[in-house]
């Protein structure tokens, strides 16, 4: 009895340690200047609610938070279908070269994403395409580490399953499309919510290909967001507590999914 | 089948993001519509030139001007990388400080001055805009360094408001009598910035930054050392100022708006942005900077409009950058009390009168004579990084002022010998 | 056991008899559109890069072949090297939280634990915030005159740093803020490994007459190794690639850049703010080697601490 105490114990303390710095920043966010800067801090907040108004008529976030939902709508519909696709073929088709090309696409996972910046960013300077929303989605439709992760869901499924499509008389775009992706949803969500959380975050291709703060996303957004109001917290804080709520509220709701997409990737991995 | 449906859903959404995400303008008749970009820094100054765009677009049906701002911090980055890239607005903020090497570059194109009566402005102003003699961009407007001080902190510690005569010890005494360490309450912030700051004092006592042909440093130049080390002794040996690495945890406008703070040197532009704030805003005022050891000096700066040299619409965009030094236009602007005091003296009334509760006229037509341009060299970002780099060494009072200011030299007179 | 599912997959999409250059063409068609996508924004950036690395760049474009000056110069430049120190630095501070969610993990596996949602939210919401709002949040906490740290260390008598205004703090900031935010991510990694582990070893363990702790080293971290193992690479590889944190932590004036700035940011500094983009992308291929380096040598080290069932 006492130990599962100290276990509670434990882990609310550490949980409080969590808690904190997001209770902190929804307090100050409601504060005025004068206030976040008080010692000892307060924690009373004064419920200045322009904060909140205020960051809306300097900054287009209205703008960048409907540019972060398209950029991570299209990205994550593009990451689904097209590692889905290669997947599927990975796991379930058989070609020469095969192994060579699979361990190509793992090769690529090893890279940090430092070595792609400056060619890509002249690629969008050739398509024309900076300051765009498409250069924001392409580059971040395709990856390697889906076409992994799917690939292990596919490779679960037993192998009567084609076997008997095939006897119908079913092609493999159907026996993918029919058969087969309906039963690795769970691979499908996990994968689809950390793209979701990946590309909702991400801070330097962003920053990078995107300078007019028109089509910036919220994160690039938020660090210019700094640039103009220097450590002015309780606005600074109104601003990212705006562009980081949507994804803790899916996660919220979608819990189970994405830590179990997490717990696969590391027992697959 | 749920899967399926809401996927074709996602996939329709994505080909209509594509479809709107794009910002090419539409490919029309060149002669009938033309749409064009300018780029600015200052948000404060957007409204404003939104007036000035708007009255624009009514004198040219066939020109459209998107008015694009980004902040500060990245501006400069920004626009290097896209003028690299091809993709820069068709007019662009420049100052005197990346005006020759992007001159150089052929990147801004020259302003036909058979175009433009620019005898209005101030010499010292155009002269920032100008690079081997010709005039790489249009005047707009003009900021100078002041004293700005907190009107209730003076008020308790009973000290008399800063005047235009006072010397650096009448300002030292101030500061030592407003600085109240029980309270975190400081006299005068120590800030470790060139244009706002220490160039000042560097000047008032007779020092300067760059030789007058360009070819050495003077920071190992006792005179300039001596400017510097009225700031590094006001942070570590007066302790007027909050520490060097307070100061970096909080920027100076935002520890001047917490109300602790009784002074602070800073921009004209600075205005706007502390009138904004209702805590702190009306209980500040503007005064001239100290006469210094030499003489009486005030860093004035101006921001000009530039013309992408590679615009695909030159002639629209040169026409945009003249009414923009235009009269009209800066009267527009003036009275829309922005960040920016219009160059032009016939047009300034209106800014005066959207700031009624500081003394900006009085102010500023005290500091212009005493102006002093932004010290500049064909590369003056290469060596401000220098600066940069090593100044926080003295102002944490790590090593002597001295010293450090005689490494700066070093290394800013091999980056001027290369250019 | 990879490789023989493997065979039993290719078996099962080929049965003997049929024509097999049919499913050569579905399985090309289907890879087709992602292997061109990773060629154009994968492959071909890769060897620009390693081109550029090779070349000076002109400050509105133009490149000029310098050859090996770029790595020359990098290995006597105090910013690359203090770079270096600092991301590994960093990279050991973070790892260092590895026990710590290894801790969580097992306190959350506590059988028929009450409130588990509860604790598994709140140790996973920094896992979901957006990194640039992390970072702010977090200087404002750091501040080093009103952030709530120094003054909860003021009432322990303990007068606070400006830990990220001080080159000699502010890694240590980072790196608890680098702790704070993975712990979550690790702990729901070791949590699956946790509950792989079959009952059967607690059990027999139990009848031998083991104690919790000794079942805790004995069998717990023995067979959670192949976790921790991967917990570490991934740790690892991402401590090294520290950003964003860093952006929005610290400023570019700030005193405490010099004993902060990590690989990626003076990457950022020379390729996107200074636009030398021969030597940032020699920077880049540094980065490269580095991680697959260290990458190489923990494989090596597995053989000797990893236990495989």
């Amino acid at each position: 009895m006492s130990r599962r105490w100290l276990v509670h114990l434990v882990l609310l303390f550490g949980g409080i340690v969590m808690i904190t710095p997001f209770v902190w920043q929804v307090v100050i966010s409601l504060q005025t200047v004068t206030e976040s800067m008080r010692t000892p801090p307060s924690l009373v907040p004064s419920w200045q609610w322009h904060n909140f108004v205020d960051i809306f008529k300097t900054v287009p976030l209205g703008r960048q938070f409907l540019n972060t939902v398209l950029v991570t709508v299209a990205v994550t519909a593009g990451q689904l279908l097209f590692c889905s696709l290669a997947a599927f073929a990975f796991a379930r088709l058989s070609f020469p070269g095969r192994g060579l090309i699979f361990t190509f696409f793992l090769a690529v996972l090893m890279v940090p994403g430092e070595l792609f910046l400056l060619p890509r960013y002249e690629i969008m300077q050739k398509l024309d395409w900076l300051n765009t929303l498409q250069a924001l989605i392409a580059p971040g439709i395709f990856g390697a580490f889906g076409v992994f992760l799917l690939r292990q869901f596919f490779m679960s499924l037993p192998k009567e399953l084609d076997e008997a499509a095939r006897i119908d008389g079913a092609n493999p775009a159907q026996i993918y499309w029919h058969i087969m992706l309906p039963l690795i949803r769970p691979g499908l969500l996990a994968l689809g919510l950390l793209t979701v959380m990946w590309t909702w975050s991400s801070l330097l291709w962003p920053l990078v290909v995107n300078t007019d703060p028109e089509q910036m996303t919220l994160s690039a957004g938020l660090a210019s967001l700094v640039g103009q109001y220097l450590t002015n917290y309780p606005i600074l804080f109104a601003g990212s507590l705006v562009a980081s709520l949507p994804v803790i509220v899916l996660f919220m709701v979608m819990q189970r999914q994405l830590i179990a997409g997490i717990a696969f990737t590391g027992s697959k991995g | 089948m749920r899967l399926r449906s809401s996927l074709a859903g996602l996939l329709t959404l994505s080909a209509v993001i594509t479809a709107c995400g794009s910002t090419t303008p539409e490919a029309g008749d060149k002669s009938e519509k033309v749409a064009i970009s300018y780029a600015i820094w200052d948000k404060n100054n957007q409204p404003g030139l939104q007036q000035v765009i708007d009255s624009f677009q009514k004198k040219h049906p066939n020109i459209s001007v998107k008015l694009e701002l980004t902040p500060w911090d990245q501006y400069w980055t920004k626009l290097q990388t896209a003028v690299t890239g091809g993709a820069a607005a068709d007019v662009f903020w420049m100052n005197p400080l990346n005006l020759p090497l992007y001159a150089k570059n052929n990147v801004i194109a020259p302003v036909d001055e058979s175009k433009i009566d620019i005898s209005g402005f101030p010499k010292a102003v155009t002269d920032g805009h100008r690079f081997g003699g010709k005039l790489y961009g249009t005047p707009m407007d003009v900021s100078v360094i002041g004293l700005w001080y907190n009107k209730e902190l003076f008020d308790q510690g009973g000290v008399k408001y800063p005047t235009a005569d006072w010397t650096w010890d009448d300002l030292k005494a101030a500061a030592k009598k407003l600085t109240v360490p029980d309270k975190k309450q400081y006299g005068l912030l120590s800030t470790m910035w060139d244009q706002g700051v220490f160039y000042n004092t560097v000047f008032q006592n007779g020092g300067y930054i760059i030789s007058p042909d360009g070819k050495k440093s003077g920071y190992d130049d006792p005179a300039t050392i001596k400017g510097l080390e009225f700031w590094t002794d006001i942070v570590n040996k007066d302790k007027y100022s909050p520490s060097a690495q307070a100061m970096s945890d909080s920027d100076g406008i935002t520890l001047f708006l917490s109300g602790k703070m009784a002074m602070t040197f800073g921009g004209s532009w600075f205005a706007a942005l502390y009138k904004a704030n209702t805590e702190t805003g009306p209980k500040v005022d503007f005064a001239p900077l100290p006469k210094g050891p030499v003489k009486n000096a005030a860093v004035i700066m101006g921001i000009t409009n530039s013309v992408w040299a590679k615009s695909e619409h030159p002639e629209e965009s040169a026409e945009f950058a003249r009414y923009l030094a235009s009269e009209e236009a800066l009267k527009i602007l003036s009275d829309s009390g922005g960040a920016s005091l219009p160059a032009l003296t016939s047009a300034q009334d209106g800014y005066y009168k959207a700031f009624p509760g500081y003394h900006l006229k009085e102010t500023i037509d005290a500091s212009l004579p005493n102006g002093v341009p932004f010290p500049v060299s064909l590369n003056t970002a290469k060596w401000l990084a220098v600066q940069e780099k090593l100044l926080p060494e003295a102002w944490s009072g790590k090593r002597p002022t001295a010293d450090v200011a005689k490494d700066i030299a070093v290394q800013m007179n091999e980056i001027l010998a290369k250019e | 056991m990879l490789l023989t599912r493997e065979r039993a997959a290719a078996k099962a999409a080929a049965p003997p008899g049929r024509r097999p250059w049919r499913d050569w063409l579905w399985g090309y068609a289907l890879i087709l559109p992602m292997a061109l996508g990773l060629a154009v924004f994968y492959l071909w950036p890769i060897i620009q890069t390693f081109y550029l690395s090779f070349t000076e760049s002109g400050p509105f474009g133009g490149e000029e072949w310098v050859g090996l000056a770029n790595f020359t110069e990098l290995f006597g430049d105090e910013e690359m090297l203090g770079a270096l120190r600092n991301s590994l630095f960093y990279a050991l501070i973070v790892l260092a939280g590895v026990p710590m969610s290894i801790v969580v993990a097992v306190l959350l596996n506590t059988p028929k634990l009450r409130g588990l949602g509860l604790y598994r939210t709140l140790y996973f919401l920094p896992v979901v915030t957006m990194p640039a709002a992390i970072g702010l949040t977090w200087r404002y906490l750091y501040n080093g005159e009103f952030g709530p740290i120094n003054w909860l260390l003021s009432l322990v008598g303990i007068k606070g740093p400006f830990w990220v205004s001080d080159p000699e703090f502010a890694i240590y900031a980072l790196g608890i803020v680098g702790i704070w935010s993975s712990l979550g991510y690790n702990a729901v990694l070791f949590l699956a490994g946790l509950q792989g582990i079959p009952r059967h070893y607690y059990e027999a363990a139990e009848i031998d007459g083991a104690g919790r702790v000794r079942q805790f080293f004995r069998i717990t971290l023995p067979l959670l190794t192949p976790t921790t193992f991967f917990v570490v690479v991934i740790t690892m590889i991402n401590a090294l690639q520290v950003f964003d944190l860093i952006y929005l932590m610290i400023d570019e004036t700030s005193p405490a850049l010099p004993g902060a700035r990590s690989i990626v940011f003076l990457f950022y500094e020379t390729g996107f703010v200074q636009h030398s983009r021969g030597y940032a992308a020699a920077i880049a291929v540094v980065l490269l080697g580095l991680i697959l380096a260290l990458t190489a040598v923990q494989f090596r080290l597995q053989r000797r601490w990893v236990h495989y069932e």
